[in-house]
């Protein structure tokens, strides 16, 4: 004889449902890779607060690469153009990634983007993600490298306030160090900070006013 | 406030599976958040109260677990819980990649993830 019972309609119910919330991002990035890969494509994202020097920094980038090989940039900026407006003036494919008050750059919209350009040109394209020292780490993009922008204009202690954005960095830049003494802010003790978080990591001082340090970053981003 | 985005997953996912269920009414919803993803578990909160409202999902507990970060080392194959900076002037110890026995880089293994464990729900 078989016996059953059936819950009844106020059961309570416990299911494992085991799902990753990052998942959805994760994918489109992939996809995102792949369709870089298969064009030969790196992408690099430049993630850093507002005022880092994000834009000037990948202008200057640009100027160096834009006659060796076909170069974009993808400008994540939450509300103005005005950072595209700035690298279209180079005459490089620019697509502006508007996220209307959104505050990081995600896979979904780097996806469509990157629809928007003719990539069997290209080699390199510069993701600007959006000012914000937090958010942009947690959504992987799909780029090759993920380049992260401090200045010595936002203070001493700008490494150890945002640590996670460092753990998943691939290369760093000090950048504005021709204000260091000015600022009176040490860029060694900034890239002391950065190696306690992760020790391998390369990190460049740079200044988009007199050059310094371009080169060196120009051919760190090229074997990367 | 990337907490919005992952409020939204959580919802998306769960109503999804509550409608495919018909059942009406969540009660729990128990999350594992890792100790390097960088979501902060209050305004996590805040914007689950938020846009759970009128939903099969409102009134629910959010229950909160964080996992450990466990980071591995390629050089002299440690492997466990990860170096903190204890003297970073923050309010917590923050966790580093630097290997706490032989001090290169290691890989964060576990703690990296933000995830839906389980849910309870009533049908009616």
């Amino acid at each position: 004889m078989i016996q059953t019972i059936e819950a009844s309609p106020d059961e309570i119910y416990d299911i494992e449902l085991e799902h990753s919330l990052l998942e959805a991002n994760a994918r489109l990035a992939k996809e995102n890779r792949s369709l870089l890969d298969r064009h030969g494509v790196a992408a690099i994202d430049v993630m850093g607060a507002i005022g880092s020097g994000k834009t000037t920094l990948i202008g200057r980038l640009v100027e160096r690469l834009r006659d060796r090989f076909g170069v974009a940039v993808l400008n994540g900026d939450a509300t103005t153009s005005t950072d595209a407006d700035l690298i279209a003036g180079q005459n490089v494919p620019v697509v502006q990634i508007a996220t209307i008050n959104g505050c990081h750059l995600d896979a979904n919209l780097v996806g469509k983007a990157l629809r928007k350009i003719d990539l069997t040109q290209l080699k390199l394209i510069f993701i600007e993600n959006i000012g914000n020292l937090i958010c942009p780490a947690e959504f992987p993009l799909g780029s090759k490298a993920r380049l992260v922008v401090v200045s010595v204009t936002e203070g001493q202690y700008m490494v150890r306030k945002h640590p996670h954005m460092f753990l998943g960095a691939d290369l760093v830049v000090i950048n504005k160090v021709d204000l260091a003494t000015a600022m009176e802010v040490s860029v060694d003790d900034l890239i002391a900070d950065v190696h306690k978080l992760k020790p391998d990591i390369e990190v460049v001082p740079t200044s988009c006013k007199n050059g310094l340090g371009l080169e060196e970053l120009t051919k760190s981003l090229l074997a990367m | 406030m990337h907490e919005l985005s992952i409020a939204s997953a959580v919802v998306d996912r769960v109503l999804e599976f509550l409608d495919a269920q018909d059942a009406k009414k969540l009660l729990t919803v128990r999350l594992a958040i890792g100790e390097l993803s960088h979501v902060e578990a209050d305004q996590l909160r805040f914007c689950y109260t938020a846009i759970t409202q009128e939903t099969a999902m409102e009134d629910s507990t959010l229950e909160i677990e964080c996992v450990a970060a466990v980071v591995e080392c390629p050089r002299c194959s440690y492997r466990g819980s990860p170096k903190y900076w204890e003297d970073a002037l923050c309010a917590a110890p923050i966790p580093t990649l630097e290997c706490p026995q032989c001090r290169g880089a290691v890989e964060p293994v576990e703690g990296n993830d933000c995830a839906i464990k389980t849910i309870q729900f009533v049908r009616d």
